[in-house]
């Protein structure tokens, strides 16, 4: 967690010395469990932005939609530099239009999950170090935050920006942190017939409400597959086969471009599991290519990668 | 009309009765929380649950994905009509007054569409009424009440060990009528609490006007700000007991025409076949669903299109909270009043 005062003041330098035109970050939200992304026009609106754990989204995926010469500067996590790392390889962010203020970065609290375990109207919610004070209508309880982190987090490889024009904070000291995400190892684990039956369950619950795709930073695309009609390359309607048809192309679309922030699957109000198809398929392109998306700035994904003189034609 | 009752640890035994004849379904434990599943033991059911349900209960009368007809060998054929009756049992008040209010676009005198008419009269709704509200529910703000009626058949209310029942339809006092009559101690003690339930609950807005300020706001660069982080999904509206948007597809290889669930938070949803959107931009999407919600119901039907529910303030994923917009734009619209 950054010193707030400390990111408040860099903020609001950065706005009134004209580094940038607007700041995205994160504010308090309408409920206790959640903060509201929000962008800092006026320097002495910094004072509205807040760091803690309920930072659901990758912020990264609200930069596709902003005037393409604005300036701007993003608070980032981890995920959320690795992200602006990999669009800025896809060339979908100019890197110069963008100032990138990290901090240090403990993990995303999973609302749904703190709010199953306490079981009770939460009125405020306080971090205390590796503890979080929840304050109910007429009990107080303390839970480790590591109960309540979200699977995206816990799994997490690099939770330190990257490629950051400044670092609010200092770095946390990292041990530890698992290369292969546990999650793949257990659903690999398991044979084909019990892994359809984890799919089909999983996406069997969707409502096709695309939350994931538009909370996600590497969907950028301006007409996805699914919104194709002309002609129709996938069923609209809510069916088995659609909708399955739909997680899959999904996942596949992000195979080696998925920063694994998990901000689909807290997005998604069926809580529905994805990140486990789509850290499968990084971690081929890992064992097949060596690849790693946000590792720098200049490899492109193998799947997204394309060479004139390509040795394999299409046609001879 | 009268007042029955059953002692809690009775219920089930009831369920299980009517388990028999109807399609039970009710409030259960699911993946994601709580979902209206068909039980087939009463012990499944959840009733008194602090939060609702994420998917609302209009599904089961506009079921996001209708097949109208399948065509096969040129023939047209009508879908299957279900034969079980559906008993949707222990709906909060703010679901089922969605119900009432969409009775009103699918019920319309000449107009009434066969498949919510045949679904609706297959049912009967047992309401559940709510003392103690969640921290996103707003009902009162916009018309309803924890113990509404409106589009229940029965309403049940929970008096520590026992249920009280009070039938609204004659559908709904068939079912019940032969239940003991609740003496009048019991009967008050419900009355009462309908009555401090209501008042308790904190208004999230004033709703004097609404619609005239949403109207004077139409222009305004309010809309830009507050659309500013949506990020356009069909969380909002999906999850909403009252939207009822749809487009129909025909599923060429399956030889179906089906009618889906839309919504006009969707940039496909405006999109015509030119390539021309006349709602261009989330500012203009998200003045739709707000000026449907809080003015054009009203041109309409004199009701508020929102029942305050609060499942799009709990699982909008950038957290809009459609309570805080309708508070900013009476404040706008009254500043702008101001400066004239
Ligand atoms: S799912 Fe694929 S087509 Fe759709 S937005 Fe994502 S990357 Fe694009
Ligand atoms: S697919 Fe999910 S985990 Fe991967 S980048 Fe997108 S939002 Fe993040
Ligand atoms: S957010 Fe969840 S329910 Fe919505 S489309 Fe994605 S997986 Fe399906
Ligand atoms: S708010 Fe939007 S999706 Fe809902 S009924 Fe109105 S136009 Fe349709
Ligand atoms: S749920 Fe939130 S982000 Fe999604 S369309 Fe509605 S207001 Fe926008």
């Amino acid at each position: 967690m950054a010193n707030i005062d400390a990111l408040r003041q860099e903020v609001s330098r950065v706005l009134s010395e004209k580094i940038v035109d607007v700041v995205l970050g994160f504010e308090a939200g309408s409920l206790p469990t959640r903060n509201q992304p929000v962008f800092i026009h006026k320097a002495k609106e910094s004072k509205r932005l807040v760091d803690n754990g309920f930072g659901s989204n990758n912020l990264a995926a609200l930069l596709a939609q902003r005037p393409k010469d604005e300036k701007i500067g993003v608070i980032c996590r981890g995920c959320e530099s690795r992200a602006i790392r990999a669009l800025t390889v896809e060339q979908q962010l100019n890197r110069e239009n963008l100032y990138l203020i990290g901090v240090p970065c403990r993990g995303i609290i999973d609302w749904r999950a703190l709010e199953r375990a306490v079981d009770g109207e939460i009125l405020a919610v306080a971090e205390d170090g590796e503890d979080l004070l929840v304050t109910l209508k007429d009990d107080e309880k303390k839970l480790a935050r590591a109960e309540v982190l979200h699977s995206a987090c816990r799994n997490c490889r690099q939770p330190d920006p990257v490629g950051t024009d400044v670092l609010i904070g200092e770095l946390p000291a990292r041990e530890g942190l698992a290369q292969r995400s546990p999650d793949v190892a257990a659903f690999l684990g398991k044979d084909a017939d019990a892994r359809y039956a984890i799919f089909s369950e999983e996406a069997e619950r969707c409502i096709r409400c695309y939350a994931c795709r538009e909370a996600c930073p590497m969907c950028y695309c301006t007409e996805c597959f699914v919104d194709h009609i002309t002609p129709r390359w996938s069923e609209s309607m809510v069916s088995k086969g659609g909708t399955q048809a739909w997680h899959i192309i999904r996942a596949f679309h992000q195979t080696g471009r998925c920063v694994s922030c998990g901000a689909c699957e807290r997005a998604c109000p069926m809580e529905i599991k994805m990140e486990y198809i789509t850290d499968r398929l990084n971690e081929d392109m890992q064992d097949m290519y060596g690849f790693e998306v946000g590792a720098n700035d200049s490899d492109q994904p193998p799947f997204a990668a394309f060479s004139l003189d390509d040795r394999n034609r299409f046609k001879e | 009309m009268s007042y029955k009752t059953t002692p809690v640890n009775q219920f089930p035994k009831l369920v299980s009765q009517w388990i028999k004849k109807y399609d039970v379904t009710a409030p259960a434990e699911a993946k994601n929380g709580l979902e209206y599943k068909t039980i087939g033991d009463p012990a499944e059911m959840m009733l008194n649950n602090r939060v609702n349900t994420t998917y609302a209960p209009k599904a089961f009368f506009l079921p996001q994905s209708e097949k109208l007809f399948t065509v096969e060998h040129g023939r047209f054929q009508a879908p299957e009509l279900k034969t079980k009756p559906r008993l949707l049992l222990g709906v909060r008040p703010c679901d089922t007054r969605a119900f009432w209010l969409l009775d009103t676009v699918f019920l319309a005198k000449g107009e009434e569409d066969a498949y919510w008419q045949r679904r609706r009269a297959d049912s009967l709704v047992i309401s559940f009424g709510c003392d103690t509200p969640c921290a996103s529910c707003f009902c009162t703000s916009v018309g309803g009440e924890p113990f509404g009626r409106e589009g229940s058949d029965i309403q049940m209310t929970q008096l520590e060990d026992v249920y009280v029942f009070e039938a609204f339809t004659e559908k709904g006092s068939a079912l019940i009528n032969k239940l003991p009559e609740a003496d009048a101690a019991t009967v008050k003690k419900v009355k009462a609490l309908q009555k401090t339930s209501a008042a308790e609950m904190p208004k999230a807005f004033d709703n004097t006007n609404l619609r005239d300020h949403l109207y004077a706001l139409f222009e305004d660069d309010f809309w830009k700000e507050v659309a500013e982080t949506c990020l356009g999904c069909g969380v909002c509206t999906y999850l909403c007991p009252t939207c009822y948007c749809f487009d129909i597809v025909d599923e060429v290889q399956r030889g179906e025409r089906v009618r889906n669930w839309d919504t006009c938070m969707f940039r496909v949803y405006s999109q015509e076949a030119s390539g021309h959107n006349p709602r261009p931009n989330k500012a203009a999407r998200t003045r739709q669903r707000v000026m449907h919600k809080y003015a054009y119901w009203i041109d309409s039907i004199n009701e508020f299109g929102c029942t305050g529910c609060g499942r799009c303030v709990v699982n909008c994923p950038v957290n809009i909270d459609i309570r805080e917009i309708v508070s900013a734009a009476q404040a706008r619209s009254a500043k702008m009043e101001a400066a004239k």
